[in-house]
């Protein structure tokens, strides 16, 4: 489904000097399967991730989704990309204060086609799914911390992507509700088919993953559980 | 994206920012309604005398005109109508009279015309074409004007013209649906014959209107020159309209530019309310593009979001500009009606709507899509020079501040008629150089911090010199900027004006102890003539503690779009000329020129536009066109298009007239002039239409009608300052309850309330302080700027004096108030309890 091939992307840095963010990736991710890109701060994985949204553009290799390299597309094409193949979950679990957790999952479908009425129709199992049937119409201040990042999932899986990135979803989360999410994403994964890459730096988070990437400094590494925090049993 | 999907965002975000949603449309509400009311206000002031004049002359298109009060004979009417290419003519007697009714008075203009007039179409004059009026010894007046003075149909009145006073009964009531707007014009009608008998001018017409011919415009025209001779002036039927614009041009001007000022700081309010947003806005917009809409879907909907506001704001803003202009800026400048009879109605036309509206929609697009044009154009790969961003910016922006101000010093000294271009570039180099000016105070509110054995000033320093928040800092010290510097040049500028008109009126008036002049408001410059006998002279010199009794003539004269201002004193008068009032000439030469009379005083405008100097020949075209010699140049004592002085003497000769429009009486020396007014009113105050003061009391009603005259200015001067406060102290308001994280933060650090507080208080007086001060220093500059074109360009008598008292006042009243304001949200603010781990 996501194939990512010899990708570089480096950045000039004050003085002169090259940050090498990434530097020759290589990696797939399949349907239904749930990949878990484990680094530390400043490894590159953000950088990444946006190379894969088609939110940046390599300075070499390609990315490919459902065989089709989005690291070529125009900006137009890209935005299409996001939309409709594409679900975004970050870190950064705040959403439009105010407006309900119904109204902040349909962001994605609203456009020519689709009227709010009918954006919110189709978002609704969702929500159900991810367990807010009570709390469709709360506003999202009413919300807690993981309802709130369950609302922003089903935003990300509202279009019926095939691949979802995931940068940090447990970053703003206690243990507890980081291992519901992750539960949740897992379960997501396997049941609506789709290509997961979950980006975290907490070793916890991996150990969700039916396969883990390190990545350190740019490149791609075997992962190594030795040099990570004990991986919990899921 | 759907309109209706784009609405429904807007909608649901809304009750997340509605707070600053509302101070934002009050921001855009404050400026649009500042412009919309001053719009208005010009639009009305220019289009009553419009409406009058197409009231009167219908599809008229020439006219031929007296050249003063006394007209010219109406035989001359079958002359003109003989003329080739002439369809039709007919003509007007316009005389200032008071109209007395039981209830009160009132100065109005009475117009006589006869039934040709009907044909013109001209709706003020309709009546006559029925014969209602025509033919009747009765005069028809407004509604209004009936029944302020308290008058019916067929009821008895009396009107006072220069000739005495008649008894008459009112022969029509005009209202609204006989002439429209007109009936808010303070303009009386009746049948030619019958004006011309009640003001003792029998015969006599002051303008013929004609009506050409098809095509034959040109040999109309030509006839009708012929047929003037030199001794009256053909001009446009509407011509009137011209010499109002000329001489409203200060007042219209000026009232625009405070204006534009004051909207200015309604725009840097509601910038302050939306920068408020920006955090969300941005989270949005991030929002968004991750979710894969194109840009162009992400500036739809931000420019939802602004016409959205501006749209809120135009209607508010519409709203209170429209009572504004209803209850504030109503009143007509008192001065202007000396010389035109303007109407109270208030004309509002769809470019001031336009105006307002299109002020609105692009301070709401400016407002919100400057915070996200950073968003669109910041690309991960910029952030490696990030840090030279800063102090490039500062370089430019101290460059383009320095040069916007260059160009106003250029503007000061080498063409101060370009006053108003002159006064934006110095708003513009006050808002460019405003950061630098900022970064001095924090450095200094820095360096005083450390003779501090306290916390406080370095929590102050610590939010003012945060990146994150530096635009928002800017919009608030900005608002106190402008605001401040628009009080005190509009302030100082207004002092000297001021000072100027005051020292005019004091030494014009004080050439005689007691006036007597036609009464009513209209005539405070003593222009309109009174009959006066040998008799009556020898009545007023008979009474007791009069000393002497001299003729005063003044008179209205047209030069070309000029109506001028003529001053006739007596040839023996203390002080023909107001020594003050010298531009060119020495006072002393030019005072026995002007009693020995073949003499003549210019002010400096109408000089220049007859390219005469000291000395040199001018011909002065009065009914008897005389050439005399320019003595000197003077300012325009406080008459926008300009003045002239001769004698008494010159004038009678000139006009043609032995009717005075004033008379000079000198007292004994030990006479108390007041006892000696009392005395004369008893004496001659029936026998005369004339209001007796003495000098002081006619100086207090000058002084009061000067202050009158520049009222707006004041108001709007008031009202931008009264803004600016209020917008000051709630966006900073806000700024401070957003940052109650930081404080929770702060206060688990260990930092106590009072500390906080006063930390809060120190950051909003430092940031605010910086901006106020600029802005007063800036003030002053635009004082001068203001000054200077008022005195140069339209020659008012203008005495300069720096406004530091002013300056001061107005920075520590913004300050002040505004902090006293904050008190309270920065109290509210600091009580929030401890928080560890705050978002900074």
């Amino acid at each position: 489904m996501l194939e990512v091939r010899e990708l570089v992307k480096h950045y000039a840095a004050p003085g002169g000097e090259t940050v090498r963010a990434i530097d020759g990736v290589s990696m797939h991710v399949d349907r239904g399967e749930l990949v878990a890109l484990y680094g530390p701060s400043g490894s590159g994985k953000s950088t990444l991730l946006k190379l894969i949204a088609a939110m940046l553009t390599p300075d070499s290799g390609a990315v490919y989704v459902a065989g089709r390299n989005v690291s070529a597309l125009s900006a137009r094409d890209a935005a299409q990309y996001r939309r409709r193949e594409m679900g975004f979950v970050r870190q950064e679990i705040e959403v439009m204060d105010g407006a309900s957790a119904l109204d902040n999952a349909t962001l994605k479908l609203l456009d020519n086609r689709t009227g709010w009425r009918r954006a919110r129709k189709q978002v609704t199992p969702l929500l159900i799914e991810l367990g807010l049937k009570d709390r469709l119409r709360h506003r999202a201040e009413q919300l807690s911390v993981g309802e709130r990042q369950r609302v922003l999932i089903a935003r990300a899986l509202s279009t019926k992507p095939s691949l979802v990135l995931a940068d940090e979803p447990t970053g703003s989360l206690d243990g507890e509700r980081s291992h519901e999410v992750l539960r949740l994403l897992t379960r997501l994964c396997r049941e609506h088919e789709v290509a997961m890459l979950l980006v975290t730096h907490d070793p916890q988070a991996a150990a969700y993953a039916t396969r883990v990437h390190e990545l350190r400094d740019g490149r791609l590494r075997e992962y190594s559980p030795e040099r990570a925090p004990a991986l919990p049993q899921s | 994206m759907r309109l209706s999907n784009i609405f429904h965002l807007y909608r649901v975000r809304l009750p997340q920012r509605l707070v600053q949603e509302l101070l934002a449309v009050a921001g855009i509400a404050v400026g649009v309604a500042l412009v919309f009311a001053s719009l208005v206000a010009n639009t009305s002031l220019t289009g009553s005398l419009r409406q009058l004049t197409s009231g009167i002359v219908g599809d008229a298109r020439f006219q031929l005109t007296a050249r003063g009060p006394e007209g010219f004979s109406d035989e001359l009417l079958a002359r003109v109508r003989a003329l080739p290419g002439v369809d039709d003519a007919a003509p007007v007697l316009e005389a200032r009279v008071i109209v007395h009714g039981p209830r009160g008075q009132q100065p109005l203009l009475l117009v006589g015309g006869d039934p040709r007039f009907a044909r013109f179409g001209g709706p003020l004059l309709q009546p006559f074409a029925s014969d209602r009026l025509a033919g009747q010894r009765a005069i028809g007046l407004t509604a209004p004007v009936a029944q302020t003075v308290g008058v019916t149909f067929g009821g008895a009145l009396e009107i006072e013209t220069g000739a005495g006073r008649v008894a008459s009964t009112l022969g029509g009531r005009l209202d609204a649906g006989d002439i429209g707007d007109l009936v808010h014009s303070p303009v009386a009608i009746a049948p030619l014959s019958y004006v011309q008998a009640i003001s003792g001018l029998p015969g006599r017409v002051s303008r013929i209107f004609v009506q050409p011919l098809p095509g034959r415009d040109d040999e109309a025209r030509r006839g009708l020159q012929r047929l003037a001779g030199g001794t009256l002036t053909v001009a446009d039927a509407d011509a009137d309209v011209a010499t109002f614009q000329q001489a409203s041009m200060p007042t219209n001007q000026s009232t625009a530019l405070f204006s534009l000022l004051a909207a200015l700081v309604g725009f840097l309010f509601a910038l302050s309310a939306v920068l408020l947003t920006v955090p969300k806005r941005r989270r949005f917009i991030a929002d968004l593009r991750l979710a894969g809409h194109t840009p162009a879907v992400v500036v739809k909907v931000m420019l939802f979001d602004a016409v959205m506001l501006g749209a809120a704001g135009a209607v508010i803003g519409l709203l209170i500009g429209d009572q504004l202009s209803r209850h504030l800026f109503s009143s007509v400048p008192g001065y202007l009606g000396f010389a035109f009879p303007i109407g109270s109605q208030r004309i509002v036309d769809w470019t001031s709507f336009a105006a307002a509206i299109a002020a609105a929609l692009v301070a709401a697009c400016i407002a919100v899509l400057a915070p996200i044009r950073e968003i669109f154009t910041r690309r991960p790969n910029e952030h490696a020079d990030a840090s030279q961003r800063p102090r490039r910016a500062s370089a430019a922006f101290a460059l383009a501040g320095a040069g916007c101000l260059l160009g106003a010093g250029v503007v000061l000294l080498l063409a101060p008629a370009a006053a108003l271009g002159g006064m934006v570039l110095m708003t513009a180099a006050l808002l460019f150089l405003l950061p630098l000016l900022m970064q001095a105070g924090v450095a200094a509110l820095g360096w005083a911090g450390q003779f501090v054995k306290s916390a406080v000033p370095a929590l102050a320093a610590m939010e003012l010199r945060s990146r994150a928040s530096r635009t928002r800092m800017f919009a608030l010290a900005a608002t106190g900027a402008v605001a401040v510097f628009a009080s005190v040049a509009i302030g100082g500028a207004h002092r000297d004006l001021l000072r100027g008109l005051d020292t005019s009126a004091r030494q014009i008036d004080a050439n005689a102890d007691v006036w007597a002049t036609f009464p009513g408001e209209p005539n405070a410059f003593a222009t309109t003539p009174f009959e006066v006998d040998a008799l009556d002279l020898q009545r007023i010199e008979a009474v007791p503690g009069v000393a002497a009794v001299r003729e005063y003539r003044g008179e209205f004269l047209d030069l070309g779009d000029r109506r001028t201002w003529v001053l006739g004193p007596p040839v023996d008068a203390d002080a023909p000329i107001p020594p003050r009032q010298l531009a060119d000439g020495n006072v002393e030469e030019a005072t026995d020129r002007i009693r020995d009379g073949g003499w003549i005083t210019l002010s400096e405008a109408v000089a220049d536009d007859a390219g005469v100097d000291v000395g040199d020949w001018f011909e002065l075209p009065s009914p008897n066109p005389t050439r005399l010699r320019v003595a000197a140049l003077t300012t325009n004592l406080g008459w926008p298009p300009g003045a002239i002085i001769l004698n008494a003497e010159d004038a009678t000769r000139a006009w043609g007239t032995d009717r005075p429009s004033a008379l000079q009486i000198a007292t004994e020396p030990d006479a108390d002039p007041a006892t000696v007014r009392r005395a004369l009113a008893e004496s001659i105050g029936q026998s005369l239409p004339v209001v007796l003061e003495t000098a002081e009391e006619r100086q207090q009603r000058h002084f009061a009608e000067a202050r009158a005259g520049l009222e707006r200015l004041t108001q709007i001067s008031a009202l931008v300052l009264g803004a600016a406060i209020l917008a000051m102290a709630t966006a900073m308001g806000g700024v401070i309850w957003q940052r109650r994280p930081t404080l929770a933060g702060l206060k688990a650090d260990g930092f106590s309330q009072p500390e906080l507080w006063r930390a809060l208080l120190l950051e909003s007086g430092t940031l605010l302080g910086s901006g106020c001060l600029a802005g007063a220093i800036f003030g002053l500059g635009g004082q001068v700027m203001l000054s200077r074109a008022l005195r140069a360009v339209t020659g008012f008598p203008v005495f300069y004096e720096p406004a530091l008292l002013i300056a001061v006042a107005m920075l520590a009243i913004v300050l002040l108030v505004a902090l006293a304001i904050l008190a309270i949200p920065g109290l509210l603010a600091v009580r929030v309890g401890p928080e560890p781990a705050p978002a900074h």
